[in-house]
């Protein structure tokens, strides 16, 4: 296995007095992609708040290339290499598309967008509007190309596929792959199975605030999944 | 065109603009940081006293804008990190602390410039014909200069860089920080601009009122009565609550007195708090 | 927090007063006097901001206003026996003045306090310029002139004594009533508003009481202002005097009631002379101000919390019945036909429809956005139906408020423990007694707080700590505070219980311990309980029936095997293929 971009260890975190995660870690490497599976309630959410630095951790520790970030705030993360599309709310819904696609990048030039632009055409034609203008999954979409368009190395996408149509689905995971390939890590939460089988790497299965199951996707079946997810 | 009617209808429009640009500061710091700075009077009040101090010192009238900038930015920038910074979630002692300072900065001036009422001259004298009728220079230059800073600070905002990192803060802290705006700067300096136009304000009217310790008092509650009748977060609330209060008031003291265009800006402001809570022009 | 004065301090504070001037003497006794009256205002002012959580800041315009209105009774039926109806209705008149203000104010839940404080603010300043320009009734600028002191209270002595007892008068009321379920319930609304309105309590209105209160106590003051002092000016309505009442609130600590009497009379007489010595004294004030709020907000009085704690009465008195709760005792009967919500742009509930007919256990189950939280915000009066009913026994609830519907007999669990943190553990099991049970004349008597109930005595046993009456909920642990607020909701005893993930964050043994509560919750009230939960094994242990939720619809209902080997269910939860 290659040297982890992002690890850690022993995360306990939570909302005011309650714990949500008691003791979760993982890990994973560049052109890797690690989903975290769980059905509601079990705190990937909060893994992914924590691993962005919104929550402080009560314990444990992360580390991005052997540094220790625990103690950064989100923007510092951001600019070490992280980026994050969260669940709720993923866009800016008062700025137009093309502010939402180029806000971090300094330039407003939109060339470096047509590979993204091409299987999601509805995203061109839409540049000057606003971006609560979308529905559900256009925004999911929307913010979707933002992170991966940033060219960071680490992608935290939490439910990417929330609300998006199956063929979009797919556009999606061809990114993802173009993305690794050119050595990106990601970490995605996702509720949908037949999308994370598509493309995770590693599964890290959640289940009362503990990793209840971890290991490569060759090594873990549909039906170990399911029966985590209680369904 | 009628004399009066011209010269009525440019009093309309001059009582709008004043209390637009005096209630500015206060519709960008509440409007976008969420934060009553109950002390925004009194940097009016001590943009004000800036005009009279650069007039005692004599030099000209236009070195009291550097002076009032410097001094309500720095103070600025003081009160957002020792006040407002470690009460942002705490709504009510932010609005208590900014009370207390509004306190400490009437009673400062008052032991520094005594009680008496101070005046400032009248940089622009004489009038200047609007549609071939007479009108105070200085004013017509007051409503031009409060349109001027109005529409800059619209296409700073629209257009700059970091007037669409403000309105990504504002919309969206949580996915705001993660892309790596530096929100805590951010805040302060929106925080410390607030507080520049305040000064501003508090510089043109300088002439026109008379200058005194608790003169801040009237202006924190026309400016929160407009912001709470136009709504809070858009150019168009400011403007259309300056509308509403300022012609309220203007045609109920004309008809009657002062104390009952007070009593109608109250009642106005209570039937708004009821029927509509955000304002005519509430940001989505 | 022990927020009163125990009769204690009370009587031992009386023997201060009453013994002062023979070392003042009768001038500076009478200079005293004036600062106590003051004192009986700022009481107003820690009892709105220190208890209730709002700030008046121009609470001067009830001083002024009896003032004026007791110099006008005192001038115009000199000597009369009229006066001794009239100087109290002076009074009365603030109190009743502020309480309508109050109730005008506080319309809309949680969103006043900035404007109530502008308002008022505003209305002093209003009432400052009526005084001075109603030249004919008010005597304008100089004021209301030649007013006769007291029939026979003339004297220095006889003022300091008069405004001695008014002190204690008002001390010992506001301790009676910060004693009494009412203070309870502000301490509590303070804290979290959301959570008292849903036990039934209306909010706006306890909140114009407590401002009524004040403007009684500021009323009293003023009318015995004008005849001590035999002037009345605009500046006793305006804003100085109102800024000056809230900084001895403050600084004098508007935790505890002697707060602000100290703040009154030691910050208050030293300003009287330092102001003119010392040029920069009232800056040390403000500054002093700022310090008090941002560093020490438990003020002077603050000082002696440690020795208060060492005296406190630990005893425990008996336990009093509470009567049974009023209105339907059986099942309700709820239907939502056809219900649509939106928040904004986003739809929430989309056509919705549930029907729970009898009494039972039933789970609603769904993804994240599904609506849930939601349905259960529309059921207690929270969520506005754009289109569809809510029916209650047939009853139609939707657009009736929050505390109104709550008392139809319907309790709420959140996902999040809400309890009352800085209130006891008793204090918060007597809440819920109270919803439903207490009359308005009852929240005035001090011992409610003892009330109990059958049901109270089952739930301190199953669980020791509920016994623990003194400890504050803040030092429950999560586990602890979870089965606080369930015990809270069972104790009042609803007929449709609304439960929001009541293992979230649990042990597997704590979960195994609610699941029994809840069974036995279930059969003993006869209730209707609706439990959100995300866990199937839970599901599978609780529930009779089971719906699931998409999209803000009813997507499946049945029981739990059903549910799983629906195909429909499946795909929203593993992702479907098209």
């Amino acid at each position: 296995m290659s040297a982890s971009l992002l690890e850690f260890e022993g995360l306990v975190g939570g909302y005011g007095s309650a714990p949500v995660l008691r003791g979760v870690a993982g890990a994973v490497a560049p052109g890797e992609v690690l989903c975290v599976i769980g059905r509601n309630g079990v705190g990937k959410s909060t893994l992914m708040k924590l691993l962005f630095g919104y929550l402080r951790c009560w314990h444990g520790s992360i580390l991005l290339r052997g540094r220790r970030i625990e103690a950064l705030e989100p923007p510092q993360r951001w600019h070490l290499g992280m980026t994050y599309s969260p669940q709720e709310r993923p866009v800016f819904d008062d700025l137009s598309l093309r502010d939402n696609l180029t806000l971090t990048r300094g330039r407003r030039d939109l060339a470096p967008f047509a590979p993204y632009f091409e299987r999601f055409p509805i995203l061109a034609q839409r540049l000057a509007q606003h971006a609560g203008t979308l529905s559900g999954g256009e925004k999911k979409i929307l913010s979707f190309v933002r992170a991966l368009a940033e060219d960071q190395p680490l992608v935290l996408l939490d439910e990417p596929t929330e609300g998006v149509q199956w063929e979009n689905i797919l556009h999606m995971e061809a990114l993802i792959e173009r993305r690794k390939a050119a050595g990106a890590a990601f970490i995605v939460v996702e509720q949908n199975l037949a999308f994370a089988e598509r493309v995770a790497d590693r599964y890290l299965v959640m289940d009362q605030g503990r990793a209840v199951l971890a290991g490569p996707r060759a090594e873990i079946g549909r039906e170990q999944l399911l029966e985590h997810l209680h369904v | 065109m009628d004399a009066l009617l011209v010269t009525q209808s440019i009093n309309v429009v001059y009582g709008i603009a004043t209390l637009a640009i005096l209630a500015l500061g206060l519709a960008v710091i509440f409007g976008l940081l969420g934060v009553l700075n109950l002390a925004h009077g009194e940097l009016i009040m001590l943009g004000a006293y800036c005009a009279w101090v650069t007039q005692a010192h004599g030099w000209p009238f236009l070195a009291a804008v550097p002076l009032a900038l410097a001094v309500c930015g720095a103070l600025g920038a003081l009160v957002e990190w020792a006040l407002i910074r470690p009460l942002y979630r705490r709504p009510f002692d932010t609005l208590v602390a900014t009370w207390g300072l509004s306190l400490l900065l009437r009673k400062s001036v008052e032991a520094l410039f005594g009680l008496g009422y101070k005046s400032v001259s009248m940089p622009l004298q004489g009038t200047v014909r609007v549609l071939d009728s007479p009108y105070p220079a200085y004013r017509v230059a007051l409503i031009v200069l409060s349109v001027a800073v109005l529409a800059a600070l619209i296409l700073w905002y629209g257009r700059s860089g970091t007037g669409t990192r403000i309105k990504a803060m504002v919309g969206n802290p949580e996915l705001a920080q993660a892309l790596g705006i530096p929100v805590k700067r951010l805040a302060a300096g929106t925080f410390v601009v607030g507080c520049c136009l305040a000064g501003l304000g508090g510089v043109m009217v300088a002439p026109l009122v008379p200058v005194q310790p608790y003169m801040g008092l009237d202006y924190i509650l026309q400016s929160f009565f407009v912001l709470v009748v136009g709504g809070l977060g858009s150019v168009l609330g400011l403007l259309s609550g300056a509308a509403v209060i300022g012609g309220a008031n203007g045609i109920v003291s004309a008809l009657f007195n002062a104390t009952y265009g007070y009593f109608t800006v109250l009642v106005l402001a209570i039937l708004f708090l009821w029927l509509r809570p955000r304002g005519i022009y509430a940001r989505s | 927090m022990r927020l009163a004065t125990p009769p204690l301090q009370l009587a031992g504070l009386a023997a201060v007063l009453l013994l002062l001037p023979l070392g003042l003497g009768d001038y500076w006794s009478y200079q005293l006097a004036l600062y106590y009256l003051y004192a009986v205002a700022a009481l107003g002012i820690g009892l709105c901001w220190g208890r209730a959580g709002f700030l008046p800041l121009g609470q001067a315009m009830f001083f002024g206003l009896s003032g004026y209105l007791s110099g006008l009774a005192l001038i115009a039926f000199e000597g009369s026996v009229w006066l001794i109806v009239l100087l109290p209705l002076a009074a009365l008149a603030s109190g009743a003045l502020a309480y309508a203000i109050g109730t005008l104010v506080f319309r809309q839940r949680g969103e006043s306090g900035p404007y109530f404080s502008m308002i008022t603010l505003a209305l002093s300043l209003l009432a400052y310029q009526i005084a001075n320009s109603w030249d004919s009734v008010t005597g304008g600028f100089n004021g209301l002139k030649g007013i006769p002191g007291l029939p026979g209270l003339d004297s220095f002595g006889a003022a300091y004594y008069v405004a001695a007892a008014a002190l204690l008068l008002a001390l010992a009321l506001t301790t009676w009533v910060l004693r009494a379920p009412l203070g309870i319930l502000w301490a509590a609304l303070a804290q979290n508003e959301r959570r008292l309105v849903l036990f039934g309590f209306n909010s706006n209105q306890l909140k114009a009481v407590a401002f009524g209160l004040s403007g009684l106590l500021a009323g009293i003051g003023g009318a015995l202002y004008a005849p001590q002092q035999g002037l009345v000016t605009p500046q006793l309505c305006g804003f100085l005097l109102s800024a000056d009442l809230v900084i001895w609130a403050a600084v004098g600590g508007r935790g505890r009631m002697l707060g602000p009497v100290l703040g009154a009379v030691v910050v208050g007489a030293l300003s009287s002379t330092l102001r003119v010595r010392f040029q920069f004294w009232e800056v040390l004030v403000a500054a002093l101000f700022i310090a008090v709020v941002l560093l020490f907000p438990q003020g002077i009085v603050g000082v002696f919390a440690p020795l208060e704690r060492r005296f406190a009465s630990r005893r425990r008195r008996a336990d009093l019945g509470a009567p049974r709760r009023g209105g339907a005792q059986d099942a309700a009967r709820l239907v939502i036909d056809g219900v649509s919500a939106q928040v904004g742009e986003v739809k929430i509930l989309d056509r919705l429809s549930l029907a729970f007919e009898r009494p039972g256990i039933f789970c609603i189950i769904g993804p994240n956005g599904a609506g849930k939280t939601s349905t259960f915000n529309l059921l207690t009066g929270e969520l506005a139906a754009a289109a569809g009913r809510v029916e209650l026994d047939r009853d139609a609830v939707t657009g009736i408020a929050p505390h109104r519907i709550v008392r139809l007999g319907v309790g709420r669990k959140f996902q999040i423990p809400t309890v009352f943190t800085d209130l006891s553990i008793a204090d918060n099991l007597c809440i819920a007694l109270w919803s439903g049970r207490a009359s308005r004349a009852d929240l005035l008597r001090p011992r409610l707080r003892r009330w109990s109930s059958p049901m109270l005595a089952e739930l301190r046993q199953r669980y020791g700590f509920l016994a623990d009456a003194t400890r504050k909920a803040a030092e429950l642990s999560h586990g602890e505070r979870q089965i606080l607020e369930l015990a809270m909701a069972l104790l009042t005893e609803p007929r449709l219980l609304l439960l929001d993930e009541p293992c979230a964050g649990l042990s597997p043994e704590e979960t195994q311990q609610v699941i029994e509560v809840i069974r036995w919750a279930s059969r003993r009230l006869g209730a209707t309980v609706i439990v959100i939960e995300h866990d199937i094994s839970l599901v599978k242990e609780l529930a009779e029936e089971v719906y699931v939720l998409h999209n803000g619809a009813l997507l499946a209902q049945g029981t739990v095997a059903d549910i799983q080997s629906n195909p429909a269910v499946q795909a929203i939860y593993v992702g479907a293929q098209k």
